[in-house]
């Protein structure tokens, strides 16, 4: 493996965002943003090898960030984690769309984050290419 | 005795008005059946005793004629006596003479027999052909009294070998036998020989006083009609009903019909036969009148019947008359068909003022039943207005007072459930929001906990930090976990829960992320879980709301990890009913005492008091279970053995149903 991969870590919590980037700091870089918009911005930017994307968030919010990211041919081959509302637990299969969520995500997780969880998730999204 | 009427009861009437109306008719059907049946029996018997106490009177009547016609055979043998021309030929032994006046006498008075004998009561001529004479008739009681100057007058038996003398063709006259009749006394003889003759006798008397002979004389009753259609003219006034004589009168010589205007079948007079057994022994043996309805040769009749004596008082026949019973009976129909006719008519209008009178008492009735399935209803606008003074009135009084204190009550209710909506709305609202806002700082706290506790973040240097970190990252754990549960809660009471059901796997899509979620929670308890009959469960798919059957999943594993044995197993399983999906979280442990098993699923119940709280236990997480299978139009329940285990199942239908 030549060097660490990028993490891109997009949530209106800066408390969040900073435990996150601990958690994911262990293995990998990470870089923040703090709204959809700057998020999909620095996406673009730094190319991340995978995105922890908030669904919740003003400005931009992750549903909007989403789409806009996997219909960029530049950024959607990336990777995205998102991180779900408290008791909602999506899945990982088609049947989260029926449920309300029509996002082309690889993979969710819901609040509370578990960091140790939400790294091994990570991993494996990004093993996956 | 009303106890009687409680059979009305038992009657399958549908409403009242026909029960009221049935027993009015059954008041008014007993009452004119028995005013009917006592006025005409009373009425049945009083114009038989008029009819009866009529032919009484109408005997005596016959009796007079039948005396008079014996009276004027004894007036003309007395006058006859009397005379010039009699005295002095009997006194001169002129026979011819005599024989001839006496001829004169008896054609021109019609006599049958006219006799007379010496003052030895030897027969010196006969009125008469063949004329005999010689013959002693000093023994005939008439003639031995009237040579001792009495003048006197009977009915008289003549037995044929004296009837004979008188002459011949009288033998034939009175000759009769007798017609078969099936009520008559039987008798040995089969035929009537004698003869039954109105006889008088009167001395004839000198210039002196002294006694000449004898003048005896009479008509036969046999085959002679004269009488007794006198009766019936001057008695009856010939009357007739429905062609037939309407008064009948009979001469009977012992118990024989010898002169009647009775008549048979074929029209003719109905000589011959012979009276009743019933009558004989009444009037002939015992020589009492008979008065009552007879059956008389071929109708029915009201009967007189009296004995007839001769002069020593003995019975020797009877007189009779009747009057038919037809025109009393038809008398007696008419009063019973108008009887029944006015009982009708009462009746008719009876019911008529009866379905009046039954309306004005249901109809209130009625009317206050509809309107208390109004109020039933919910709708206390409407009043009911009835002016009886009644009981019914008094109800409906206090049925109007009841509609306006529970219309008052319930708009005070209405008020305070609506102040107690927006209380509740609000508390929601605030919960909700507390909840969500916790929500974010709680996942920040349980994050850095995590990663503290990992050494993520750099070596904890001795076992109290380490214990600090614990203990805080296990009270967060227990916060976020009650922040969950609000959450549903407040979904659910606030009715924003939304039930969007698609068919999925339930194993891979409802369970197995909650096992994933648990999986270091379930290390943490050393608890192992066990998926029962695990191929066919992965296969099973169901009509459900992912979110919502993971909230329930959710709930029940996180029951099983807090109240299970630590160190002990958990079950899910699946079974295939026919009518539904049947899903359960069995764990080992303390289990449920048998009366909380219904308790447990409503809301903040806690069975196991402060260690629950202190493990985290909202008292939510079986109700919101509750709530979502009952949206979901499943069954949820509970049971245990106590100290061994506790089981939670439900079912979800199969193809749908509910929402």
């Amino acid at each position: 493996m030549e060097g660490r991969r990028k993490v891109l870590v997009i949530d209106d919590e800066p408390d969040l965002v900073e435990m996150i980037r601990m958690a994911l700091e262990r293995q990998f870089d990470v870089v923040t943003a703090y709204n959809g918009k700057e998020g999909v911005d620095k996406a673009r930017s730094e190319k991340p090898d995978a995105i922890v994307l908030d669904i919740m968030m003003p400005e931009k919010d992750g549903f909007t960030a989403c789409r806009e990211l996997k219909e960029d041919s530049g950024t959607s081959s990336i990777p995205v984690l998102i991180l779900t509302g408290v008791g909602e637990h999506f899945g990982r299969t088609k049947y989260a769309k029926a449920s309300g969520m029509d996002i082309e995500a690889e993979d969710f997780i819901s609040k509370p984050v578990d960091p140790n969880e939400l790294l091994r998730r990570v991993a494996a999204i990004i093993k996956k290419d | 005795m009303w106890e009687k009427f409680k059979f009305l009861e038992g009657l399958p009437f549908r409403n009242l008005g026909t029960k009221l109306l049935f027993s009015f008719l059954l008041v008014v059907l007993a009452g004119g059946l028995a005013s009917t049946v006592i006025g005409t029996r009373m009425v049945g018997d009083t114009i038989m005793a008029e009819a009866q106490k009529k032919v009484r009177h109408d005997l005596d009547s016959a009796w007079m004629v039948y005396n008079e016609k014996l009276n004027r055979i004894q007036d003309v043998l007395h006058l006859t006596a009397k005379r010039d021309l009699i005295i002095r030929s009997l006194m001169g032994g002129q026979v011819e003479i005599l024989r001839r006046e006496m001829e004169r006498v008896r054609i021109d008075y019609g006599f049958d027999v006219l006799t007379i004998t010496d003052k030895n009561g030897v027969v010196l001529t006969r009125a008469r052909t063949p004329y005999q004479a010689g013959d002693f008739q000093g023994n005939d009681e008439l003639v031995r009294r009237a040579l001792k100057k009495e003048i006197v007058a009977s009915t008289e038996i003549i037995p044929q070998e004296e009837l004979a003398k008188e002459g011949p063709e009288l033998v034939r006259q009175v000759y009769m036998e007798f017609v078969p009749t099936p009520k008559a006394k039987e008798r040995p003889e089969t035929r009537e020989t004698s003869g039954m003759m109105l006889k008088a006798a009167v001395p004839i008397l000198d210039f002196n006083n002294n006694v000449l002979g004898v003048m005896y004389g009479g008509t036969l009753l046999n085959r002679n009609y004269e009488i007794v259609d006198k009766i019936r003219d001057i008695v009856f006034k010939g009357e007739r009903y429905k062609g037939k004589d309407k008064g009948t009168a009979t001469i009977f010589q012992w118990d024989l019909r010898i002169s009647t205007n009775v008549k048979d079948k074929s029209r003719l007079r109905a000589i011959g036969t012979r009276i009743a057994r019933d009558v004989y022994d009444q009037v002939l043996e015992n020589g009492r009148a008979w008065i009552d309805r007879a059956f008389v040769v071929n109708e029915w009749y009201i009967a007189a019947y009296e004995p007839i004596r001769n002069i020593k008082g003995e019975i020797i026949g009877i007189l009779y008359t009747g009057t038919l019973e037809e025109p009393y009976t038809d008398i007696r129909k008419n009063v019973i068909y108008s009887f029944f006719g006015v009982a009708f008519l009462g009746l008719v209008l009876v019911l008529f003022l009866a379905y009046f009178i039954t309306r004005s008492i249901t109809r209130p009735i009625g009317e206050l039943a509809k309107a208390t399935e109004v109020i039933a209803g919910g709708d206390f606008s409407h009043e009911v207005s009835i002016q009886s003074k009644d009981e019914v009135g008094h109800l409906a009084i206090s049925f109007n007072r009841m509609i306006r204190t529970l219309k008052v009550t319930m708009e005070e209710l209405y008020v305070v459930n609506n102040k107690l909506q927006d209380l509740n709305r609000h508390y929601l609202e605030m919960v909700g929001f507390i909840t969500h806002e916790l929500n974010q700082p709680m996942g920040v706290l349980k994050g850095f906990l995590i990663l503290l506790k990992d050494e993520a973040l750099g070596p904890l240097v001795n076992s109290n930090q380490k214990q600090a970190v614990s203990t805080m990252l296990r009270n967060v754990n227990a916060l976020i976990n009650m922040i969950q549960k609000y959450l549903q809660l407040g979904r659910i009471e606030s009715g924003r829960m939304e039930v969007n059901k698609v068919r999925m796997p339930i194993f891979a899509e409802a369970l197995s992320p909650i096992l994933e979620d648990e999986k270091q929670q379930l290390e943490a308890r050393k608890m192992e879980v066990v998926i029962d009959n695990e191929e066919a469960f992965r296969r099973a798919e169901g009509e459900a709301d992912p979110v919502l059957l993971r909230i329930v999943f959710s709930n029940l594993i996180g029951n099983a990890l807090k109240y299970g044995r630590e160190g002990g197993k958990i079950w899910c399983g699946f079974k295939d009913e026919p009518e539904e999906l049947l899903f359960y979280v069995k764990n080992e442990g303390q289990g449920i005492p048998g009366d909380k098993l219904t308790k447990v699923f409503e809301k903040f119940t806690r069975l196991q008091g402060e260690l629950e709280r202190r493990r985290g236990g909202t008292g939510l997480g079986l109700f919101n279970a509750k709530e979502i299978i009952d949206r979901h139009g499943g069954r949820i329940w509970a049971e245990s053995e106590e100290g061994k285990w506790a089981n939670f199942l439900f079912s979800l239908p199969k193809g749908g149903g509910g929402e």
